[in-house]
Formats: C-alpha cells, structure tokens, sequence
C-alpha cells in the first residue's frame, strides 16, 4: 500500500481537484483506492456525491480503528471508495496533542485498511498543523500543486524549509504546476525558474480550464465527463509520473 | 455484507420497483434495460462455477459473468477460439475464473436468449448506495430471470432496504442459479466424480456392493460423451477411475458375488479398461510436456519438440481408436449389460458373504488392510527393494478405496480426517511410481525403432537426459517414504482405525 498526500499550505491551488482526479485514474487503472478527505470543507465527498455518515459526527475519529474503517464509503466508480470528511477534523489537532504518540495515530489509522487498498490518498487542508506533520511522516509521495505565481512559489519554499528544519524527507515533495495560464509571460517564466530550482518538479501540468471547474457541477473526476480534454489528459500524465515514482506496482 | 441473490418469474422494471416500493424507503430507482441476445451459457463438466457462486455466459465476443459471492457482474471481450482459462487474456472476467481447474475446459452447458438489465437505487445527492443486476433468460416461451445485489461498502442499510424492495417484488431468494441449469435442460442430476453414497445400515454385502458399484459405473458412462468430444482429458481420467473403482469393488468385497461371477466380471471392467490405456499414458504425458522441459538441458530440447510432436500425433490416432470403440455397438451392449447386471441383486448369483453386515464387512476389511500396510511399511528401509514399495502402494491404494467405499457408514469428518493422513503417504508413492513408469515408457518409446536414424539421435539424447533426472526423482521419492509413513504410523491414528472398524479387538 502506498499513500500519497495532496498539500499545500496555501488554499486554492486546487489541491480537492488533484486528490479527486488521481484517485480517479488510480482506481481506473485496476488498483484499488482510498480517497480521504481531510479537509474539513468536505469538497472531496462533495465532487463524489457522498455524504460524511451522520452516526459518526462527534465519534474521535482516529481514536479507534473502527470508526475510521466504519466511515470508508464506496464511490459510484470501480475500485474507489472515500472517507468523507467529519466535522470533528476541526477538533482533530487538539485530540492528536492530547494523545500519547500522536504522530503515529494516523498511520495506525490507515495500516487498518491495509490490505484493503492498493493506493491511499489524503487530501489535505491548507494548513501546517499536527496533522500535517502526520501527514509529512506517512506519506510515501506529497504532491504539491503550485500555481506558476509569486505567492505560491513562496509558499513551496516555505514548505521546503520546513521539512529541512524538522529533518523530514524532501525528496517525497512533488511540486506540479496547477491551474497553468500559458497566455501569462509571468507563468511562463516562473515554471522555468522553479523547475531549474526543484529537480522534484513533476513533467505535467494542469491548465486553467473550465472542464475543471466544472466538477462542481457534474460532481464527478473531470477524467470521468471529459475524459477527452486537455486537464483529463494532464491529470492522467501526472498520475503515471506519480505512480512510477512511487513505485506503485 | 453479503450479496442477496435470487430468482425471478418476470421482468423488474423501473415502474414495478417504484409501484412497490416499501414505505419509508427515501430512494429513488433506475433500472437500465439491456440489450437481448443469444448467449451460450458456459460451465466445466463438474460445475465448478455454479458451484463456486458464479454465472459465466459467452454472447458472440464479449464474456459476461456474473458472481454471486460478491456481487459484482463484470464483461470482457475475446478474440480468439478458447476452451481453457489459460486460453484467455487477461481481463476481469479471467481474474474471477482463477479458481477453475486449469485440466478443465468450459463447456456448453445450454443456449438462451439473454438480457441484462442493470438497477441503481439513488440518494437525494444522485449517489449511488447499491446495486442490482438481473439477467433475464428465455427459451422458447418460457422465460427465467436469476439477480443478485451489489452492495456498496458504507451503504448496509440501503442494501438491506433493497432486498426487502425485491422481496415485495416476489423475488426468490436462491444462493446458486441451480434453477437456471434446469431451465437450459441441464436436468436436476449435477455431475459429480465423487457422489455421495448413500448406505443404509443395515445394508448387506452384497446390496452394498451393487449400490457402489451402480453409482460409478453410472458416472463413468456420464463421461462417454465427452471422452468422445474430447473436451478436456478429465473426461477419460474421471471414466478410468469410475471402472477401477468398479473393479476394485469386484475384487476387494470378496465373497459378495459368486467366485466365478466375480472373476468374469473383474475380467470385463478391465478388457474395458484397456482399451484407454495408451490414450490415457499419453494424456498424462502431455499434461506434463512442461515440466519435462524445465529437467532437462536447453540443449536437449530440441529432441523433445520431435518427441512430443510425434506423441500428440500418436493421441491423436490413439483418440480416434477410442472413439471407435466407445461409440461401437459391441461397447454400447457390453457396458450396457453390464448396467443391467448390477440392476437387480437377483441378477447376480450370491457368495459366502453376500448376507453378511456391510458395516462390519467394510470394518474387517479396512481394518485388516490397515495392518497389512502397516506391516509391510515398517518393513521397508533405505535398501529394500522396490517392488516392496510397489506393493505398499497398492496396499495404499486399496485402502483408500475401500475408505472411500465404506464412507457412508461412518461419521464424514472422522473418516474424511484418516483419508487425509493417508492421502501424503500416497502422494508420494504415487510419484515415486509416475517416475518408475515413466522412464518404462521412455525405455518403450527408445526401443520402438520409430526414432533410429536422422533425428531420432537427438530424440535419443533427450530421452537419456530426461530418464536421467526421473530416475533421480524417483530416488528422492524412494527415500521420503520412511518418513511419511511414519507420519501416518502415529498412536493418534492408529487409535482412530480402532476406534471407527475394530469391532472386535485391538489391532497393532
């Protein structure tokens, strides 16, 4: 099992796009796929129709493995299922201070579904928390979608020097460029720049599109209703780079 | 979660679902009506698929099947003619027919008209919470339909809230599309190598006899068509074993049927049996074509291309000397007087033990075959002869058999539990006795002239390679008996042979 976070310290990046798309190409090339929505905004359950159990609101969500493994609902497409977002992720940071080896709540969490699961993937919300920092240590991958402007890129660099200073892993930081203007010189300019800087950076990237913003209306993958359009074929190039480097089999 | 399967008179439809939807249910329902089609519903002889929870249908070049167990209906597209499983690309539909013997082809088990509608029970978001798919069946104007659930992990509820939807649909519940067999004229009459016998236990000798042996001869005549269609080599290997048991029965119930009855009759199950001995050699040197090629040197294979180039011509000659038999009248009048032999006990003239208990008869026998294994095992050491472990095999055998035999009269798991353990011991001795008769066969093929000159030599080479490394297998079978029989020799299943037939004492 591999797990693969989407994060980014900034909002807006399109990080729930990312998550949902690649879960999507993951679960439709045969392995089998967890998506889990760690933002509390839900926006991945959203896009997939699937709404947090109401029997699990106010349940300490990681504190037992049943009710992590209770919460795994099924999507509509083959070999994906999800754990919607629950409310009590807001008040997951303090539960993990509270708790005794809390950084290693999370993994205790997702080794629960081992087996069931061929690829985990976590969407994360914009944030450096504890949870993060979870997230950081699980995770085999982190992919970061960064859009080719200023603020961004600072972030990146911002989320570079903490992993330096808290001595986790770089190099499972993998920057792609999201949400691609090519008109705009100042795009243009910046992916060369960053990616002279990050060896990381994957090949691909999403453009600005509006099949994609149109997944809050057809409230499915972009790969799924436009699996024919530029961002499907981008997504779908990002996951095969992911994969391999990876190594998902 | 489990799926729920089951069988229905007519079709489900959308409007129907929606008429009879169970109150206080919040969903809504679709259900996709599919195309109708001509479709060849496939099996393996045995049923291993029916058995297994599984639905397989071929129409045209796409495959569909249908699980039971999961609840998942999956297609996949074919391009080539295919009979095994090892035959198909890889796809869906492959992956869940893993579990299929790979000596076992898929066979017409009937022809329908099919269609597959596929149903959705929706939230108020849109979301699917389960799944449904009925497969219609017609026939002439007759029509069946078999479904079964697909539940969604997270969504228990929804499923349980559907199959009480069905059930007020008038559905039946049924774990496995038996019905749907019936229904393509398959009958009610499953084919098994291994029927369950039943014996009543007051059952004599004799009556015993004839019920076993009425049953295999009558699963080896369920064989003929296909031995003659040549399927898979099943066929012939299921028809052998049926007559040997016959035969076995013959000769191992001594006393059941007059002597010179019982000779007479040992005499035709084996004349039977003869006439597929080459065909059935040959079987089981084909089946084995690859391993052969991984004993030996790369440098040898070429002579084992001609070697089995020429051995599946000869299958093939030796396949249409047993067509020719089986489909003759003299076969059809023999087979089917011997049928009427064992018809009515009044048919055969009675011996000694004709009268006797079954049960105790079966006892005494297993019993005292028990100890003669026995003895003859612990006789054997690093230097005996082979021939010794020859007779132990067949001491083996016969036991086995006659456990088999005798199952009825005793408790399932204790008898099933001693087969078991006698099953390793056997294993190994039937190897070491595959390697002895191999390299016989070899010796036979190099002695028959057919390969002397041109690239007979280098026949001749693989030949000396492959008898070579059988000869060093059989040795490493040879030395692991000691061991399995000791495993075999142990107090626990000594007591348990005492315990199920000593009805009189002790044995040792």
């Amino acid at each position: 099992m591999k797990i693969i976070a989407c994060y980014s310290n900034k909002g807006g990046v399109g990080k729930t796009a990312t998550s949902v798309n690649l879960a999507y190409a993951s679960a439709m090339s045969g392995r089998r796929t967890l998506l889990c929505d760690l933002d509390p905004q839900g926006a991945s359950g959203f896009y997939f129709r699937v709404k947090p159990s109401k029997k699990l609101e106010g349940r300490a969500f990681f504190k037992d493995v049943e009710s992590f493994t209770d919460s795994i609902r099924a999507s509509d497409f083959e070999n994906l299922d999800l754990v919607p977002a629950n409310l009590t992720y807001r008040d997951f940071d303090i539960f993990l201070s509270r708790m005794k080896n809390n950084r290693s709540r999370l993994k205790k969490a997702l080794k629960s579904v081992n087996s069931d699961y061929d690829v985990i993937f976590l969407d994360c919300p914009p944030n450096i928390s504890l949870l993060s920092e979870n997230v950081f240590k699980v995770s085999d991958k982190i992919v970061v979608p960064v859009i080719p402007t200023t603020l961004s890129v600072r972030t990146l660099e911002q989320l570079y020097g903490f992993f330096r200073n808290n001595a986790y892993q770089r190099k499972k930081i993998l920057p792609f460029f999201s949400m691609v203007q090519k008109s705009k010189n100042l795009h243009k300019d910046t992916m060369v720049a960053l990616r002279k800087q990050y060896k990381n950076v994957l090949g691909g990237s999403v453009p600005f599109s509006t099949d994609i913003e149109k997944m809050g209306i057809h409230r499915a993958p972009v790969l799924s209703y436009a699996a024919k359009s530029s961002a499907a074929s981008c997504y779908g190039k990002i996951w095969k780079d992911i994969a391999a480097k990876a190594k998902i089999v | 979660m489990k799926p729920f399967s089951y069988s229905f008179s007519s079709t489900i439809s959308s409007k129907k679902m929606k008429q009879k939807k169970p109150s206080g249910v919040p969903y809504m329902v679709n259900v996709d009506k599919g195309e109708e089609g001509e479709g060849v519903l496939l099996d393996t002889f045995d049923n291993e698929l029916l058995l297994s929870g599984k639905l397989l249908l071929q129409r045209g070049n796409m495959l569909w099947l249908q699980n039971f167990n999961s609840g998942t209906f999956v297609d996949q597209q074919i391009d080539t003619d295919w009979s095994y499983v090892s035959d198909l690309e890889q796809g869906p539909v492959t992956l869940q027919l893993g579990m299929i013997s790979k000596l076992r082809a898929l066979i017409s088990v009937g022809t329908v008209a099919v269609k597959k509608d596929s149903g959705t029970i929706l939230d108020d978001e849109g979301k699917t919470r389960v799944r449904f798919n009925n497969l219609v069946f017609t026939k002439g104007k007759k029509s069946m339909g078999v479904g079964c659930t697909q539940p969604l992990r997270g969504y228990g509820k929804a499923h349980e809230d559907l199959k009480e939807w069905l059930l007020k649909l008038g559905v039946d519940p049924c774990p496995i599309a038996t019905d749907l067999y019936t229904f393509v004229g398959l009958g009610d009459d499953l084919y098994c190598a291994k029927p369950v016998i039943t014996l009543s236990s007051t059952a004599t000798v004799k009556i015993s006899a004839m019920i076993i042996i009425q049953t295999f001869l009558g699963v080896a005549r369920r064989n003929e068509d296909g031995v003659i269609g040549d399927y898979d080599t099943e066929f012939l290997h299921d028809y052998r074993v049926s007559l040997r048991k016959v035969r076995s029965v013959l000769s191992l119930f001594k006393g059941g049927f007059a002597g010179d009855e019982t000779s007479r009759l040992k005499n035709e199950f084996s004349e039977l049996m003869q006439q597929t001995n080459t065909l059935r050699d040959l079987d089981v040197y084909l089946l084995d074509q690859s391993t052969y090629y991984k004993l030996v040197p790369t440098t040898t294979h070429a002579g084992l291309d001609v070697l089995f180039a020429g051995l599946k011509k000869t299958r093939k000659t030796e396949h249409k000397k047993v067509v020719k038999y089986i489909s003759g009248k003299n076969y059809a009048s023999r087979i089917e007087g011997l049928e009427k032999v064992f018809s009515k006990p009044s048919n055969l003239e009675s011996g000694a033990n004709s009268d006797a208990n079954g049960r105790i008869f079966g006892c005494n026998l297993i019993l005292k075959r028990y100890v003669k294994v026995s003895k003859i095992a612990r006789l054997i050491d690093k230097d005996t002869d082979d021939e010794v472990v020859h007779q132990l095999r067949i001491h083996c055998k016969k036991l086995r058999y006659l456990m088999e035999f005798f199952t009825p009269f005793f408790p399932a798991a204790d008898i099933k539990s001693l087969i078991k353990s006698l099953k390793q011991l056997q294993d190994n001795l039937g190897r070491f006795n595959d390697y002895s008769v191999q390299q016989l066969f070899l010796k036979t093929i190099l002695t028959s002239g057919n390969y002397s000159s041109g690239k007979g030599l280098m026949v001749a080479e693989s030949i000396g390679a492959l008898t070579a490394m059988l000869f060093r297998l059989q040795r490493k079978e040879r030395n692991l008996v000691m061991k399995n029989f000791a495993r075999f020799d142990s107090s626990e299943i000594r007591d348990c042979f005492n315990e199920l037939f000593n009805v009189e004492g002790t044995c040792q």
